[in-house]
């Protein structure tokens, strides 16, 4: 029977592990959103973070979270590039489709980029508080693992306050709801499409150096994250922000909850039982269809 | 440079991706201050004539003028700022906003924020629904309701002419009336109106001049309350029964 005290540990745990996911799922689930395009190279490019983290860390010994100020403008730019001058020559008609392949072509290229540059060897960065904790009401809590958390939760309310709050936001949020209607009133849907997709990247931005702070890296990482976030848009229903984040820190919390039973490899399941149980009852997802729009 | 039209669709052709053409050289004109109606069967290109004049649609070929000025070609925004307003057929709103955020979007491209009050306090006079349900999310409104929050959206910009895409469809006959009502009120502010309406009948009698379309031309045009007279129109497109009576006019 595991005790009441490695079950509140494994909470803790899961709430901070939950809110990367949260993150990295709102970016994927606005891609959706805006534009309709499944983003499979989203996780490369959070690999690509963590590796610009590390290497900066490891270039200048300076702390790798000053290299956010640096890859979020750099991930936004290069995501408004990548809406202009690939995913626009889609075929709106065939671009759900066509978006899984051509994404999934930019995540085998950087994830070969990331192999010729810096080889295949894992990486991990070690910093000064890298083995420091502290103790919350009996649950150990590393010091990494809550500035990563308090990273994505920063960024995931200043997501939040541009999409409600500002005139790119209203813009986006009109282009999801009628993409026609928006353009008729004024609003350059294409353009604002580039800057969702800009979003979206920067959201991997953040993720990546939060993930470089406590995990091991290697170039093909992006595949173990690929899926459980998949899973996550589709079980918060696709295209909803806050949809995807509530079910990323559910699952977040599960995932953590069931290691203690299952073991780490087993415990991953519960993404793909979960996104088989939602297909099943609610196939539009929990925040999906209608609600989708809602934030 | 001045016209004696608002809006002139001239010799349009236009069509979808490598399908056959929609329009076939098509010529509408809209005079200001008038309710111009198309009707014609389904599949006329009716929708089709609205998205070239506001810039959804590129036409092959054609010209389409806003006050003697050449737009062709222009994108929905620059469309916007030449003047033309679309509401699309169906729902439009923004559903999961409030009609507040609606009607100022509609302003999007208006940057002073003392003209958009202005504009804001003149569509609620001309909608009071608007103003009642000011804080509502929009998707909760009736769909006589939301029409009328697109009308006032469309409305934001100070168009000159407005393009209305079937406003009754999905209404019932009472909504149906207090939309083609709304209509009037338009052009009474001074916006000329171009309609596209499947409800033949209801559309003529509220407009100033129709327009039959078919196969991607106009057939056949004049004063709206002529046409409703003329039997060929009342045997083919308004349900096979003809008009013996002059409806009176407005």
């Amino acid at each position: 029977m595991t005790s009441p005290h490695l079950v509140f540990q494994s909470l803790v745990l899961g709430v901070l592990l939950g809110g990367l996911y949260a993150l990295l799922a709102a970016g994927l689930t606005l891609y959706f959103g805006v534009m309709r395009v499944v983003m499979i190279a989203h996780s490369a490019f959070l690999i690509l973070a963590a590796y610009l983290a590390w290497w900066f860390h490891d270039r200048t010994g300076i702390d790798p979270l000053l290299s956010l100020a640096v890859t979020v403008p750099l991930f936004f730019v290069a995501g408004v590039l990548m809406q202009r001058l690939l995913i626009r020559r889609l075929s709106p008609v065939t671009l759900t489709m066509m978006s899984v392949l051509l994404t999934f072509a930019i995540a085998l290229v950087i994830e070969g980029l990331l192999g010729y540059v810096f080889s295949g060897t894992q990486r991990r960065v070690q910093l000064g508080y890298s083995g420091s904790s502290f103790e919350v009401l009996g649950a150990r809590v590393a010091v990494v693992k809550l500035i990563a958390f308090g990273l994505a939760v920063v960024a995931l309310l200043g997501l939040y306050l541009l999409l409600k709050r500002s005139r790119l936001g209203q813009a986006l949020r009109a282009t999801i709801q009628h993409r026609d209607a928006a353009a008729l009133v004024g609003i350059d849907t294409d353009r604002v499409a580039g800057y969702g997709f800009g979003l979206g990247l920067a959201t991997a931005a953040v993720g990546g150096t939060a993930l470089a702070l406590d995990s091991t890296i290697y170039p093909s990482l992006h595949w173990h994250w690929i899926g459980p976030l998949m899973a996550i848009i589709v079980v918060g229903g696709l295209g909803s922000v806050p949809g995807a984040a509530i079910a990323a820190m559910a699952l977040g919390i599960l995932q953590s909850l069931l290691q203690l039973e299952m073991g780490t490899t087993w415990a991953q399941t519960v993404f793909y039982v979960a996104l088989f149980a939602t297909l099943m009852v609610r196939p539009q997802g929990f925040f999906g269809g209608r609600l989708a729009q809602r934030f | 440079m001045a016209s004696d039209h608002l809006l002139e669709l001239v010799d349009i052709q236009a069509g979808y991706g490598r399908a056959a053409m929609v329009l076939r050289g098509l010529t509408v004109r809209v005079p200001p201050a008038s309710v111009v109606c198309l009707v014609g069967p389904n599949g006329a290109g009716k929708s089709t004539v609205l998205k070239v004049a506001s810039g959804l649609l590129r036409p092959r070929s054609g010209r389409i003028l806003v006050d003697g000025v050449d737009v062709t070609g222009q994108t929905p925004q620059q469309m916007l700022r030449s003047g033309l307003a679309h509401v699309l057929q169906g729902h439009s709103v923004f559903r999961e906003m409030t009609v507040a955020e609606n009607v100022l979007l509609g302003a999007y491209s208006v940057r002073d924020r003392s003209v958009v009050a202005e504009r804001v306090a003149a569509v609620q006079k001309l909608f009071p629904v608007v103003a009642e349900r000011w804080d509502a999310l929009a998707g909760l409104l009736s769909g006589g309701q939301q029409k009328q929050v697109e009308f006032a959206r469309s409305l934001m910009v100070s168009p000159k002419v407005v393009l209305l895409d079937e406003p009754s469809m999905g209404l019932d006959p009472k909504t149906t009336s207090i939309v083609f009502e709304q209509v009037v009120r338009m052009r009474d502010a001074g916006v000329a109106v171009l309609i596209v309406e499947q409800n033949a009948r209801r559309a003529l009698e509220t407009a100033d001049i129709g327009c039959v379309l078919d196969l991607g031309r106009v057939h056949l045009s004049g004063p709206a309350p002529e046409l409703l007279a003329d039997r060929r129109l009342g045997e083919i497109y308004l349900g096979g029964r003809p008009v013996t009576t002059v409806p009176e006019e407005r």
